[in-house]
């Protein structure tokens, strides 16, 4: 299953989910579709609008690639999953978001070359960055999140200096 | 003695909500409830409180407010942690300024180079502001720290 997700801003992303119809009759994987506030309705792939976050979690964990705007809440846990996933940035200019802090996190992360994100700024060359993250067939290992036990340190930390 | 601390988590729905799940071996311990939006991603949790999105119309603003200031009121916690986004806001004021609760914010991961508006006005209240990103350092000031990230 490929797993597609604009997460829950409460903007549309239709011009990811036009192209994701668009080519999905060309894949043989089952495509599903979480649509958010989206409006478009696609006619070659299943959809619906909101899950409970478990329930999204699950969909991402068994996928075999994750399609998704460049929300944090997406690209967090396919990193823990080490499932394979694309991001395509949401742009002020189309309406899509407020600002444009999806295209700052892209580059980020594009520049750190973490090996199971693949960055796509343009929906155009999505089919073909898709066909080439499928064909990978490279397994990803869930990395060590050194980051998050610090945070959980020093958090603590805090908390048990207000007792 | 060791005294345990109450602690609020209050996060809007969706990346919010779960950077707030990946650090909560951090409340271990300690009695925790959370609050947030109504909405399908959040349905159903145990240990939590539902407000309407406050962001949607100045009447949900008003009513959100007034039940955010209640569930405080009733459950006086120590301690309130949110990683955003507005909902944020109220629960911080009210806790700094009428029930001396300490506050905690984690920026979102979601932020690389600019402040988010949320993290802007919490800031100067804020006991512990932590940044997952090291650019957003000097964006804030020296009160803010970085010691990583959630990816």
């Amino acid at each position: 299953m490929i797993f597609v997700t604009v997460g829950n801003h409460f903007q549309s992303f239709d011009r990811l989910l036009r192209k994701v119809d668009e080519f999905a009759p060309r894949f043989p994987q089952e495509i599903v579709i979480q649509r958010g506030y989206s409006r478009y309705r696609a006619q070659n792939a299943k959809y619906f609008d909101f899950v409970p976050i478990d329930t999204a979690m699950e969909y991402m964990r068994t996928s075999e690639l994750v399609i998704s705007h460049a929300g944090f809440g997406t690209i967090m846990p396919c990193k823990e999953y080490g499932v394979p996933i694309l991001i395509v940035p949401r742009r002020k200019k189309y309406g899509e978001h407020t600002d444009d802090h999806q295209m700052e996190i892209a580059r980020v992360l594009e520049e750190r070359k973490d090996n199971n994100i693949y960055v796509v700024y343009d929906e155009s060359q999505l089919e073909e960055k898709l066909r080439g993250a499928l064909a990978n067939k490279k397994r990803f290992i869930a990395t060590q999140n050194i980051g998050r036990k610090n945070l959980i340190k020093v958090i603590k930390r805090f908390i048990e200096k207000d007792r | 003695m060791k005294k345990n601390r109450k602690i609020g988590l209050v996060c809007s729905p969706g990346g919010h909500f779960l950077q707030a799940l990946k650090v909560l071996e951090a409340f271990e311990g300690h009695p925790i409830f959370f609050l947030t939006y109504s909405e399908k991603a959040t349905s159903n949790r145990k240990n939590t409180y539902y407000v309407k999105n406050i962001g949607k119309s100045p009447i949900a603003l008003i009513v959100g407010v007034i039940k955010i200031f209640l569930i405080l009121w009733k459950e006086r916690p120590d301690i309130l942690f949110s990683t955003g986004s507005e909902i944020a806001i109220p629960c911080f004021y009210f806790g700094k300024f009428l029930f001396r609760t300490k506050l905690i914010y984690l920026e979102s991961g979601a932020k690389v180079y600019h402040p988010s508006r949320t993290g802007k006005w919490v800031y100067p209240i804020t006991d512990l502001f932590l940044v997952q990103w090291e650019p957003l350092l000097n964006r804030y000031g020296s009160k803010a720290k970085y010691v990583g990230g959630l990816i």
